[in-house]
């Protein structure tokens, strides 16, 4: 049974969103205090089997590209999940093609690789990388499940994240938010508002001690950005209902979004915080 | 589950065809059968290199260590071990690559080069701003900059990074010191920013620097754009934007202390 991972990201297999795995992994960089070199490697070989979802795993269709990463003590582990038709049937015959070159790339970086079946069809990548951070997390602060899937309309522009601890999160959520804003045409103000919230959000997850994880699904559209927080502990979202309506000055989310409500009821053991942001340029 | 090590792998199918009788002619003294291999290969090169994450690297710099690899692929490769030359040669050139990257000199190197980029996307950001009277996309800054949009998410990062106060230097056309001139304006309108807020957060906001306070007031208080607040401040959106974060990192500290003590 493999360790949970330390973020789970849900998205589209659009090749515009592999940016956000490369993103997501300089954060965890950043974070881990990886060199620049080894960080490198990871993007490259990570890079190369979202490629491999992107073009072959639904046949040319979309589908959901599922990304994983681990921080262990001396490793980084990378999962990268498609439900496709599966990677195996593609390979034969095909050693000349692109494919044939991501794969001996993906050899060539990791320290080691599996080709696995994951339940329910597709294809899974796992690739470990040998990274000795000079920051390292708190072990076992890790993921406790993936998170529910979102309704299948709109897969193409919606995004899941899941993150732990927080503290990865406030190195990660800026950067992966940014690569959304970048997709929805936002200008740089509204990106630094985005990346505002982003800080207030990974803030919020920490001090609320709990569980130490946040869980954000971005709906992009043109111009304008949702977010869904949660499911919170009740302690958490009361105290993010109260940034949102701007009661405090270290939190302003309520300032910075055009629209904030709460999904579930404001005293439930879990909520969701679900805010929107239209650029206004 | 399929366990594989990152030894040489063979694909099978793969054309090896004249390859094994191309190396066995330069082997016996002819050296048009390795200039043949070197040119049948130089595309494998381009594509490692291209696919080599190269964010913070000129595609020129990074094809011609590619180029150093395959050479010394062609080289050490052994046809008479039955294996195809490229199952060789990809970890070779990328082995190469990676040797470039771990080069000590790389990463002062790179650091130069992403405050460089830096330092260009704050300029592309504020010229383009004052030509459209709002701040500009992504998209628009890669355009404009000839750059990936990657590279400017990249650099956006850089500059919003709470640490990155070498860019903050006075630029040309500003007031001599422009925070100063925050600074005033903040203990101008001290009191009416105080009034807005609740009476248990006026000491918290004591303790942060007046320029802070305004520039804090200006975004959150008038509804300014950062755009608007840098033109009124006279520093960069990307100024505003990293003292925005770092301000309410500290107010957020301020804030948690009592509770934890």
């Amino acid at each position: 049974m493999p360790e949970p991972p330390n973020i789970f990201m849900r998205l589209s297999n659009g090749a515009e969103n592999i940016a956000l795995v490369r993103q997501a992994l300089s954060g965890v960089a950043d974070q881990l205090e990886l060199g620049a070199g080894v960080i490198n490697d990871i993007r490259t070989a990570a890079t190369e089997a979202c490629n491999n979802v992107a073009v072959h795993a639904y046949s040319g269709g979309t589908g959901p590209l599922e990304v994983e990463i681990g921080c262990r003590a001396r490793a980084l582990e990378v999962v990268v999940r498609d439900h496709g038709t599966g990677i195996r049937p593609r390979i034969r015959g095909q050693s000349e093609s692109a494919l044939g070159i991501g794969l001996a790339i993906i050899q060539a970086l990791a320290r080691r690789v599996e080709f696995n079946d994951p339940p329910g069809g597709g294809t899974e990548v796992r690739m470990e990388f040998t990274a000795r951070p000079r920051k390292g997390l708190d072990t076992g602060k890790v993921l406790r499940s993936a998170p529910r899937e979102p309704p299948a309309d709109g897969l193409s522009s919606t995004a899941v994240f899941a993150i732990a601890p927080s503290r990865l999160a406030q190195s990660v959520l800026p950067r992966v938010l940014t690569v959304l804003a970048a997709h929805a045409h936002f200008t740089t103000d509204r990106i630094s508002d985005l990346v505002m919230i982003a800080d207030a959000l990974a803030a919020e997850a920490q001090g609320a001690g709990g569980n130490d994880e946040l869980r954000v699904t971005a709906r992009v559209a043109s111009r304008r950005i949702e977010l869904e927080v949660g499911p919170l502990p009740g302690g958490v979202a009361r105290a993010l209902v109260s940034a949102a309506r701007g009661e405090d000055p270290a939190n302003p989310i309520g300032r910075l979004t055009d629209e904030q409500r709460i999904d579930g009821a404001p005293n439930a053991r879990e909520a969701t915080l679900v805010l929107a942001l239209a650029e206004r340029a | 589950m399929a366990a594989v090590r990152t030894a040489p792998r063979q694909y099978p199918g793969q054309g090896s065809t004249g390859e094994r009788a191309l190396f066995g002619a330069w082997r016996a003294g002819d050296a048009r059968a390795r200039e043949v291999l070197v040119r049948r290969f130089m595309p494998l090169a381009r594509a490692l290199a291209r696919r080599y994450d190269h964010a913070s690297e000129p595609f020129d710099d990074l094809l011609q260590v590619a180029h150093v690899g395959l050479l010394k692929a062609l080289d050490r490769f052994d046809p008479e071990l039955g294996f195809p030359f490229q199952s060789f040669a990809i970890p070779t050139i990328l082995g190469e690559v990676r040797r470039y990257f771990r080069d000590a000199g790389w990463s002062v190197h790179v650091s130069r080069s992403s405050q460089e980029r830096a330092l260009k996307l704050r300029t592309a950001q504020q010229q383009l701003a004052s030509r459209w009277g709002r701040a500009p996309t992504v998209n628009e800054l890669a355009q404009y900059l000839e750059l990936d949009t990657e590279v400017i998410v990249e650099a956006l990062q850089v500059v919003q990074a709470y640490e990155a106060a070498s860019l903050d230097a006075p630029q040309p056309g500003a007031a001599e010191d422009p925070l100063q001139y925050a600074d005033a304006m903040g203990r101008v309108d001290d009191r009416y920013e105080l009034i807005e807020l609740d009476a248990t957060l006026v000491s918290v906001l004591g303790q942060i620097p007046a320029r802070e306070r305004s520039i804090l007031r200006m975004r959150f208080v008038e509804d300014l754009t950062q755009t608007e607040i840098a033109d009124r401040v006279g520093v960069s959106q990307m100024q505003v934007s990293r003292l925005l974060r770092q301000t309410l990192a500290r107010l957020r500290a301020l804030a948690e202390g009592p509770a934890e003590t």
